[in-house]
């Protein structure tokens, strides 16, 4: 095969990916930029069921637990605690004991080893099981709403009056709805490190803002045409019967993949429920300051993604899904795929000029210098325009900052998305070795313990 | 009596197994697709120019504005040929098919418009240089249409083309 064929092959492909792109981002962040609030509805026609997996969580749990009582008191907030080794546990029933008078909505699922520890899906299946039960076969599964939330996570005070709107959940159709997701630390910086980490760790922090509320926003907005959109770990409202009509006869509607949020979803919508998505809510959770953890924290979502394509035959076998449906969460579930392709297909056209630069160099610069330069910045621009038009989006929907701090979080969100081209690599190589287990993401305040022989 | 006719589709696998054959096609015999492209281009410039216009088939090359004082010949590389910008999306109606067999020929009908699209974009970058080289001279000319504008109009061409295959072959 020719070098000449193999550039214009590899050129042709990285321009259509490219131009794929750009052109998937402008038809997603017009009708981002164009919403507008909906309509509220009436919370008490629902039953709300909060859910908030933890595993060694007593330093937040006990705040999480009164911020949901003392914010939605017609909500129950179910304690699914997977056998930690703090006091996680006693902190919750502290809570529940209510100093002699018995807080009855404040439940408390305790798993042990060896059945615990064994994923957040599972965690989540034990509590649903439980709630059924404690509901009773006679319960109105239609009208009880699960809402998962993390051991941190901070519900915003109206979201159960936005998601029983007639659009949401007062829908019969819609079986589950996601809200926008916040970083509650952005703008804050990290305490007692050096200064580097600090600057650092607060800019990582933003750019998890901007991309959650910005770019992941604008997708899921997309998603409403296409009716897959798609739930997120936290924030994550579903009808009990929508969970019914997926749980098997196992009881248990959350599967075992990495990404047991986007497999809910799938399942959801396989089965002929429509879900839900709203920007006039939001959940606030904590972003992570350390790129260490970041960069775990997306290889876990990236092999999480690479897992689910086992659902691509089910999703295209679907009667409930259009074809545009399936073909945009094929399109989803191909992109850690995509980046892979892309770490090898794009810098093929790079290497060989470096190639032909080291054979005749006065023949390259000459080329450069007449015209190719052009091309460089063209192509540049498309390859960061998709990434950098984010800040100013940002800037105009969400935190009112400077034009030019908002094109510097551009810059710096096209800097931060090409760490998933590392985290796509590393995704694979624990799916070929079998790594499909994982422990959680540890928080900013977690350290982590090391023990050492003497 | 009525006859009963019961329409059969085509049998999707091979429809999927002739799709990847042409995408296979494509890189291997991509030299005959230059050569028909640039036919094309030397078939429309004959017609459209008033010089006289040549094609030399085994280089792939169109000679025009021959007797002119602009004459120059345009060599249809690989990496200025739309046949890889055509593959990606043979290869993704390929798999859509493969996936939904009942939308085959809407897939069909969308790989079409978009394939279509995509050689008319290039003939027309092609159109574009040659009518910059006339008009501003053979440096100027090639310089700007092969550089910025013959980018932009694959560009632009090539989100067009691939607004019209997801349009089409997705549509209700």
């Amino acid at each position: 095969m020719s070098l000449d064929l193999v550039l214009g092959f590899t050129q042709a492909l990285a321009l259509t990916m490219s131009v794929a792109f750009v052109t998937y981002v402008l038809f997603i962040v017009v009708p981002y930029l164009r919403r507008k609030p909906a309509p509220l509805g009436d919370p008490a026609s629902l039953e709300w069921h909060f859910f908030v997996p933890c595993r060694d969580e007593e330093a937040v749990i006990g705040d999480t637990i009164r911020y949901l009582r003392g914010t939605f008191p017609i909500a129950h907030v179910w304690v699914i605690d997977d056998d930690s080794d703090d006091r996680t546990a006693g902190v919750v029933r502290t809570l529940k004991r209510n100093g002699g008078v018995r807080d009855t909505h404040i439940h408390l699922v305790q798993r042990q080893r060896p059945y615990a520890r064994t994923g957040k899906g599972n965690a989540l299946n034990d509590a649903y099981r439980t709630l059924k039960l404690w509901m009773g076969r006679r319960a109105d599964t239609d009208r009880a709403i699960i809402v998962v939330v993390d051991a941190d996570g901070r519900p915003a005070p109206n979201c159960l009056e936005v998601c029983a709107a007639a659009h949401l959940f007062g829908n019969p159709r819609i079986g589950a709805v996601q809200v926008d997701v916040r970083m509650i630390n952005a703008g804050l910086r990290q305490p007692g490190v050096s200064l580097w980490r600090r600057t650092f760790g607060a800019a990582l922090v933003r750019m998890q803002d901007l991309e959650f509320r910005t770019a992941i926003a604008a997708i899921q907005m997309s998603r409403g045409a296409t009716g897959t959109i798609s739930m997120g770990g936290n924030g994550q409202f579903t009808r009990l019967s929508a969970l019914d009509s997926i749980a098997g006869r196992t009881g248990s509607p959350w599967r075992g993949s990495l990404l047991e949020d986007f497999e809910l979803g799938v399942h959801l919508l396989t089965a002929g429920w429509h879900t839900g998505f709203s920007l006039d809510t939001h959940v606030n959770q904590e972003a992570l300051y350390s790129l260490r953890r970041f960069l775990a924290q997306r290889t876990r979502w990236g092999q999480g993604t690479m897992q689910c394509m086992r659902y691509l035959r089910r999703i295209w076998d679907s009667e409930h899904l259009t074809t545009l449906g399936a073909a945009e969460m094929m399109y989803y579930l191909a992109q850690p795929w995509m980046q892979l392709l892309g770490t090898l297909i794009y810098p093929i056209p790079m290497a060989l000029m470096a190639y032909r630069f080291a054979v005749s160099p006065a023949e390259v610069v000459a080329w450069f210098f007449d015209g190719a330069w052009i091309l460089f910045t063209v192509y540049g621009a498309f390859g960061l325009l998709p990434f950098v038009l984010w800040g100013p989006v940002y800037r105009a929907r969400c935190v009112p900052v400077s034009f030019w701090k908002s094109i510097a979080y551009g810059f710096g969100y096209a800097l931060y998305i090409y760490t998933f081209y590392i985290t796509s690599w590393r995704a694979l190589i624990r799916l070929v070795r079998g790594n499909n287990g994982w422990t959680k993401t540890r928080r900013n305040t977690e350290r982590r313990v090391v023990t050492a022989d003497v | 009596m009525t006859l009963a006719v019961r329409r059969t589709a085509f049998p999707s696998r091979v429809t999927v197994v002739v799709l990847l054959a042409v995408a296979a096609g494509l890189v291997f015999a991509h030299r005959l697709y230059r050569t028909a492209e640039i036919s094309l281009s030397g078939a429309i410039l004959s017609v459209i120019s008033s010089y006289g216009v040549d094609v030399i088939p085994d280089r792939q090359t169109v000679y025009f504005g021959l007797g002119s004082d602009t004459p120059l010949g345009l060599r249809m590389t690989p990496e200025c040929t739309s046949a890889f910008l055509v593959l990606p999306l043979i290869v993704v109606g390929a798999v859509m098919i493969a996936l939904r067999p009942r939308i085959q020929s809407r897939v069909l009908f969308a790989l079409g418009v978009a394939a279509l699209a995509v050689v008319i974009v290039n003939q027309f970058r092609v159109l574009t240089l040659v009518g910059l080289v006339q008009w501003l001279g053979v440096d100027t000319g090639y310089y700007w249409g092969h550089t910025l504008l013959g980018s932009m109009v694959s560009v632009f061409g090539g989100a067009a083309a691939l607004v019209a295959f997801v349009w089409l072959a997705t549509r209700k």
